[in-house]
């Protein structure tokens, strides 16, 4: 509804109203996130230590091809890899299948609808205390259902164990976020026209023609943004991982963005995290532009017809 | 026909209890492990309900821990990021809902780039900057930095409110005598208040919840916020477990609560856009 | 072909039934249309008739077959939506082949690639798309077989709808108040077709609307219905000439049917309205009501005729309104002697006044005395208190209980 709501005073003079109320909060943006963006940008092509960050000494690409080279930096890719994928399709698909199930009528649905968000809005250091306590190698509850089911033997807690760490760190964070998922999925069902679903009914689809025929397309627009979202954030996503495994054991759960954060607080080179820090960024701008490429064309090709 | 349903209908009532089961299930396990008695933290089997004669943990954890003064700075962080991400987020929401301007798809581009900026890279500027302007150890620094955070969300969520609005109201006002500012303040606000709260609710809790910059831009103890001393008993054992889930559940409840209140206005707000788009 | 029956069919909302016990028989390769105003109940049977609503009780069926315990897609009946309801993501071959494809389906079509192939190669085959052309053809549809709904106008897509349901070649083509949501003029060429198509396809079309115009021009018979219970089926002669009660005589008929409170004096074979008397028409004579009695008189506007004030036949008024409609005009007239029984109506307000149409262009303004007569020989009679019609003509088939 950006309609120009036109002063009186006629045609032709610029209206600044719009860039007054909008400079104040991009130049907060550009002070709190610009600058120390770019930054990070000219701290990465220096090699600078932590103990004394005004001594930057200008080395070019040189942290960036030493990533290229390192081998455990090939390590974090993959499990950067891993994490992201793990997160987009277990948090999407059971966000899908909960808001399936909570969208047909059920007594006591708003209160379920409600209740599912929990997980979401815990705060981040309280999970990762929960869970960490539930994974506990000797008196998690977790720890000793597995073994009931025969999950895991021994003490080794799942977050100690380096075959298991990854998951143990994903499953908590699957928790925290499919509720997410699931609520906005869910308000994209409500979208769905009952009386193109009556239509497939009549023309004899069963239930599962009637969601391919019907239901997904039109929910799928807000399910591939929710993708989106959940791709960039768990690019980003620090908190949980940090606190439940600071990235280890032996680099088993070490994301880009820990990484960075070891670099720069563990090993104290602030030149070398701005190098990954970067790496992240890219990545996740790149992810965005095929998006928005993959999208613009998939409309293109339906409007043209 | 009737029966099939039915048990059809049992098998998803029950799944649905399931999954609320899983959900709910940490949070009271958070309960259960707060409300045991010392002696049978370490206990096998473990028990699965809470000790409700162990209630006292709850005052007795202000005696022993540091807990009031966090739960305090947390709280004055919070309301900071709230008061300030809404005052600034106020007229570009506006602006990016009437206008048709220049820089619109600039803004929503930017606003959207946030979203991809991790905190553990900016916090090494960031660092830097706030030691220049003398803002290190400080609470009104974290505020200032949480805003910058939280800021593009709610700019976003309040311009999908805004577009709700009818424009005929303001042009009503506007022949009334109403100066812009003045319609969105009169006019505009008060109108979409269910917005305004949810929002707030997400700048609170984005402030309540927050952990790096917490932890990094403060070393003073009782500038602390509970983010940063629960963090400090993750995954360590030699405190009583009780106490530090206690605090726990101190830390999260106001945070579950209020964000099930509000939910739907922020899911409505952050999907509004997004669907349209 | 088969016939439909309905059997006291009930569908009750909570505590109410929006359906009250109708039954029906519809005869094979018939156009009937259930009319009615909003909330009678008529979407809700028709839906009812296609398995998109359970019955709380009663039964349909289907020549011998009884149908209301099964699913929609058994029942051989095709359903056109109000909204079209065409598949957005399809394109208009794809929204005409749909249902055959469905008719073939087997359980591993779910199965991503395979089954995706395997309903791509059925749409393809020669019984589908020579079923897909000759259907677009009939229904001019050819040119836009590739194209998506969103890009055809109104009419094309409702043209798309119909041929959706004709590709079934269905017993019964169901439809709910089709032609709603198109402009005046569409409306006329789109009901034009609909008529033409029900005369070539043969079949038995159910047709729901609240439009009584396109009611007595496409239907072979009328269900009128009010509030859930059925009013009076008949054909679109038969319910414009013989309304069963007062709310079937205001209901069809533009500008409304005038009820005039009158006192019917059968033995001496005078109707009093106002202060005039009139003699009682043949077919009102033969009424046996005992002694005289107040009644509703209804008389259309095309009945009465307006002439000099001072004239003693006519009923003295004023003119309230008068109203130019190219070919007529329509004047309203509040009668000085007479009363109305057009209370909470739409039409007009309790203020007593009576409409007349007259052919031409009326030179009358608001404020003018006139004074009209009337010509009783299609005029009908209801009880003052049930509403129902008096008349010794048991043609007319009241199935249910009056309610006024």
């Amino acid at each position: 509804m950006a309609i120009n709501l036109n002063n009186k005073s006629g045609a032709g003079r610029a209206d600044w109203t719009p860039y007054l109320f909008s400079a104040p909060v991009v130049l907060y943006l550009l002070i709190f996130q610009g600058y120390p963006l770019l930054q990070e940008l000219y701290l990465s092509f220096t090699s600078t230590s932590l103990l004394s960050p005004a001594k930057h000494v200008f080395v070019g690409l040189r942290n960036y091809s030493d990533l290229v080279e390192a081998a455990e930096f090939a390590r974090v890719l993959w499990t950067t890899f891993i994490y992201t994928v793990g997160c987009v399709v277990f948090s999407v698909s059971l966000g899908l299948g909960a808001a399936l199930l909570l969208n047909a009528p059920l007594r006591g649905r708003g209160l379920a609808r409600s209740l599912i968000t929990i997980p979401w809005a815990a705060p981040p250091v309280a999970v990762a205390l929960i869970f960490v306590w539930m994974f506990n190698g000797q008196y998690g509850v977790l720890h000793q259902a597995f073994q009931w089911v025969g999950l895991s033997d021994g003490m080794e807690g799942w977050l100690n164990d380096p075959a298991l760490a990854l998951t143990a760190v994903l499953v908590t964070t699957v928790w925290q976020i499919f509720p997410f998922a699931s609520v906005v999925i869910l308000s994209a069902l409500q979208g769905v026209s009952s009386e193109l679903r009556e239509a497939a009914v009549m023309d004899g689809a069963d239930r599962l023609s009637v969601f391919v025929a019907v239901v997904w397309p039109t929910i799928r627009p807000t399910v591939m943004l929710l993708t989106l979202f959940v791709t960039i954030w768990s690019l980003r996503r620090f908190d949980l991982i940090w606190l439940m495994t600071q990235g280890g054991p032996i680099g088993r759960t070490n994301t880009l963005v820990i990484e960075l954060y070891r670099r720069a607080f563990t090993f104290r080179e602030l030149g070398e995290a701005a190098a990954v820090g970067m790496v992240g960024l890219t990545t996740a701008l790149l992810i965005t532009i095929v998006y928005f490429w993959f999208n613009v064309r998939a409309e293109r090709a339906a409007g043209q017809k | 026909m009737n029966h099939s349903i039915d048990w059809r209908h049992s098998v998803r009532v029950m799944v649905v209890l399931a999954i609320l089961g899983l959900t709910a299930f940490p949070i009271y396990w958070m309960l259960v492990t707060a409300m045991t008695s010392s002696g049978n933290l370490f206990a096998s089997p473990t028990h699965l309900t809470p000790d409700l004669k162990q209630w006292p943990v709850f005052s007795k954890v202000f005696g022993e821990t540091p807990v009031a003064i966090w739960l305090k700075n947390s709280a004055l962080v919070a309301l900071g990021t709230t008061g300030l991400s809404l005052l600034l987020a106020v007229l570009p929401a506006y602006a990016l809902s009437r206008f048709r301007f220049a820089g619109v798809g600039l803004l929503g581009l930017g606003l959207f780039v946030t979203q991809m900026l991790p905190e553990a890279m900016l916090v090494v500027p960031l660092y830097a900057i706030f030691g220049q302007l003398s803002l290190l150890n400080t609470l009104t620094g974290l505020i200032l930095v949480n805003t910058a955070f939280t800021v593009p969300v709610i700019t976003w969520i309040l311009k999908g409110a805004i577009d709700g609005i009818p424009i005929d109201i303001e042009e009503a006002a506007s022949i009334d005598g109403c100066s812009r500012l003045g319609t969105v303040f009169n006019i505009v606000i008060p109108l979409i208040a269910p917005s305004l709260a949810a929002t707030a609710v997400i700048a609170f809790f984005h402030g309540w919840n927050e952990y790096v910059f917490a932890q990094t831009l403060i070393s003073d103890a009782h500038l602390h916020t509970a983010s940063v001393g629960l963090a400090g008993f993750v995954g360590e054992l030699s405190t009583p477990l009780h106490s530090v889930m206690a605090i726990g559940l101190m830390y999260t409840l106001p945070a579950v609560f209020f964000y099930l209140l509000v939910q739907r206005y922020v899911v409505a707000g952050m999907t509004a856009g997004s669907v349209k788009g | 072909m088969s016939s439909i029956t309905l059997t006291q069919v009930t569908k009750v909302f909570v505590s109410k039934p929006v359906v009250d016990k109708v039954s029906l028989d519809v005869t094979s390769g018939e156009f009937l249309v259930l009319l009615g105003p909003s909330g009678c109940g008529k979407s809700t049977l028709l839906r009812m008739l296609a398995g998109l609503e359970s019955l709380t009780s009663g039964e349909i069926h289907l020549g011998q077959r009884r149908v209301d315990a099964l699913p929609p897609s058994a029942r051989d009946m095709a359903f056109v939506f109000q909204s079209y309801a065409l598949y957005p993501h399809m394109t208009v071959r794809r929204n005409m082949s749909f249902p055959l494809i469905m008719r073939q389906f087997k359980w591993w079509f779910h199965i991503p690639i395979i089954g995706h192939l395997a309903k791509r190669r059925i749409e393809a085959s020669p019984e589908v798309s020579a079923m897909v052309d000759r259907t677009a053809r009939i229904l001019a549809l050819t040119d836009m077989l590739d194209r998506y709904p969103r890009t055809l106008s109104g009419g094309q897509r409702q043209r798309v709808a119909l041929g959706r349901a004709m590709v079934r070649q269905p017993e019964v083509f169901l439809m709910d108040e089709p032609l709603s949501n198109l402009d005046a003029k569409l409306r006329s060429s789109m009901r034009a077709e609909i008529i033409k198509l029900h005369r070539k396809l043969g079949g038995t079309f159910v047709y729901v609307t609240h439009d009584q115009i396109e009611a007595m021009t496409m239907g072979t018979r009328i269900v009128m219905m009010r509030e859930g219970v059925v009013q009076q089926v008949g054909t679109p002669r038969d319910i414009y000439a013989n309304p069963a009660n007062t709310f079937v005589a205001r209901f069809i008929g533009t500008p409304a049917m005038n009820l005039l409170l009158a006192r019917m004096d059968a033995p001496q074979g005078q109707l009093e309205v106002g202060d005039q008397k009139f003699a009682l028409p043949a077919h009102l004579a033969s009424v046996t009501v005992g002694g005289s009695q107040d009644v509703l008189l209804g008389i259309r506007p095309n009945s009465l005729a307006i002439v000099d004030p001072q004239d003693k036949r006519g009923l003295a008024g004023t003119v309230s309104l008068v109203e130019h409609i190219g070919a007529d005009s329509i004047i309203t007239i509040k009668l000085d002697s007479v009363k109305t029984a057009h209370e909470g109506d739409s039409e007009s307000d309790a203020s007593d006044e009576i409409m007349l149409t007259k052919s031409g262009y009326s030179n009358l303004s608001a404020g003018s005395r006139v004074g009209v007569t009337m010509n009783l020989d299609n005029a009908s009679i209801f009880s003052t208190s049930s509403g129902q019609r008096i008349s010794t003509d048991l043609s007319v088939t009241c199935p249910v209980d009056f309610k006024n």
